[in-house]
């Protein structure tokens, strides 16, 4: 039997964010802006969601001269079913906005057993 | 301080080395671009997936936070960390056993103990948050047991000398225990970091094996059947270690073809043989039943030193040669060498191509 694990307040910050607009590619960096979370901390999270499945990831195709293709990332069905869950607090109404990752840990929500 | 200073010189040349050939960009996106491809077969992507997003960070201060937490996920990916803790903590509580009982049993090499515990503990901490790249071949695992005999044979060489003759291992600086114990330990993890898979790997280290194994069986067998010589049975730079070295690079170039695999070759080899040659030189003047001094500048060098006995006296001068010489500087012509011997390997193996055709 395989334990499901609470998601950090990170990881649910970082699927809200994701989940947001679930059809758009998004890219890493904009997401550590987004959240206000370290690059130390964002991709972490990013390659647990991956190896989970829950997320997609897939490299530009358009090429730029001057840099390399970036990487991209998107909620697969169950990521965006698991981010709906996670999100869905036991006892308070979600909060509207996307939290920062700060803000998230300071004031970690009663989250639904994911 | 002097070890400091050493150790910051050290630490920057290694730098030097790791950012040598990488010219693009700044420091960050050469440091995070360096580490960039250590990554285990499973997450090779996100390594040029944080490279490919230094790019659009702006701003100095933006740039080193974004490298240093890129370099933080690079050296330690998920989802071992729990693993890397132990493996961290089982290290250090190894270390500092070592410690102490090198403090209490053989006290001149406690400082050598402890810093080869640390860096060994360092090591394994890395490779464990690498693990598992892929299945080890049988090749890396001949390497790996080689390197490993002959790093414990080297520590075992070293303690019986200082079991026998304490006052031959009494460093009062601890510069020649923390260089000892540096280079020791930098020998092992070149030795144990595997090369890339393919064809290429597999060849390169069985030319360095075979090579390293070569110049170990002719230094026993001097140590076998030639006289013992208060100043070393083999010299402190043998052409031993010069023949295995072009050897390998010259015949893992010419297999493989490659450049870059003739001179890994030729470095491994390096790292496998001087190990062995200390164990066996050391080995050899501990052997002797008598040690007499010959030399002129030898028995007035004795005289002002303070040692107790002779034997003290020659095993600390042929230490300090042995981890000077074997270690550092001749390695660095060797190295030389086994660019040479890449060279001339892929210059055969170009000539061997147009002739077949």
């Amino acid at each position: 039997m395989t334990r499901e694990r609470r998601p950090s307040a990170q990881t649910v910050a970082v699927l809200r964010a994701l989940a947001d607009q679930p059809e758009r590619w998004r890219y890493g960096y904009d997401l550590c802006t987004e959240l206000g979370m370290q690059a130390g901390s964002m991709y972490p999270i990013l390659m647990r969601l991956a190896d989970r499945g829950l997320l997609e990831t897939s490299w530009e195709t358009e090429r730029v001269t001057g840099r390399p293709p970036r990487h991209l990332y998107r909620l697969t069905g169950p990521g965006l079913a698991h981010a709906t869950a996670t999100a869905t607090p036991a006892t308070a109404s979600p909060p509207t906005e996307p939290a920062s990752a700060k803000s998230a840990r300071r004031a970690r929500p009663r989250w639904a057993d994911a | 301080m002097p070890v400091v200073v050493f150790l910051a010189l050290l630490a920057a040349l290694g730098l030097l080395l790791v950012l040598a050939g990488r010219r693009d960009g700044d420091l960050p996106a050469r440091l995070v671009s360096a580490v960039a491809d250590r990554l285990p077969e499973h997450r090779r992507e996100w390594g040029p997936a944080m490279v490919a997003e230094l790019t659009q960070v702006r701003g100095r201060v933006r740039r080193w936070r974004f490298a240093a937490g890129a370099l933080r996920v690079l050296l330690f990916p998920p989802p071992h960390r729990g693993r890397v803790v132990v493996v961290a903590a089982v290290g250090l509580a190894v270390a500092a056993a070592a410690t102490v009982s090198a403090a209490r049993e053989v006290p001149t090499l406690s400082v050598f103990a402890g810093t080869l515990g640390l860096l060994l503990c360092a090591c394994a901490t890395l490779a464990a948050a690498h693990w598992p790249r892929r299945r080890p071949g049988a090749p890396y695992v001949a390497v790996a047991t080689l390197a490993l005999a002959a790093a414990v044979a080297t520590v075992a060489t070293l303690v019986r000398v200082a079991v026998l003759h304490p006052s031959a291992t009494a460093d009062g600086t601890h510069v020649f225990s923390v260089l000892f114990a540096v280079v020791l330990a930098g020998y092992l993890a070149v030795a144990l970091i595997p090369p890339r898979a393919g064809g290429r790997a597999n060849a390169l280290l069985l030319w360095a094996l075979a090579a390293a194994l070569a110049g170990g069986a002719v230094w026993i067998a001097i140590a076998a059947t030639v006289p013992a010589d208060p100043s070393g049975i083999t010299g402190l730079m043998s052409p031993v270690s010069a023949a295995a070295v072009l050897l390998a690079s010259v015949g893992a170039a010419a297999t493989t073809g490659s450049m870059p695999a003739g001179a890994r070759a030729g470095v491994l080899t390096v790292a496998l043989t001087a190990p062995i040659h200390f164990a066996a030189d050391i080995g050899g003047v501990l052997h002797l039943g008598h040690y007499t001094l010959t030399d002129p500048y030898d028995v007035a060098a004795f005289a002002r030193g303070g040692y107790p006995d002779v034997a003290s006296f020659l095993l600390s001068d042929q230490l300090g040669g042995e981890i000077v010489s074997g270690f550092v500087l001749y390695p660095v012509a060797l190295l030389a060498l086994a660019l040479l011997g890449a060279a001339a390997g892929t210059r055969l193996d170009r000539f061997r191509i147009r002739r077949a055709a």
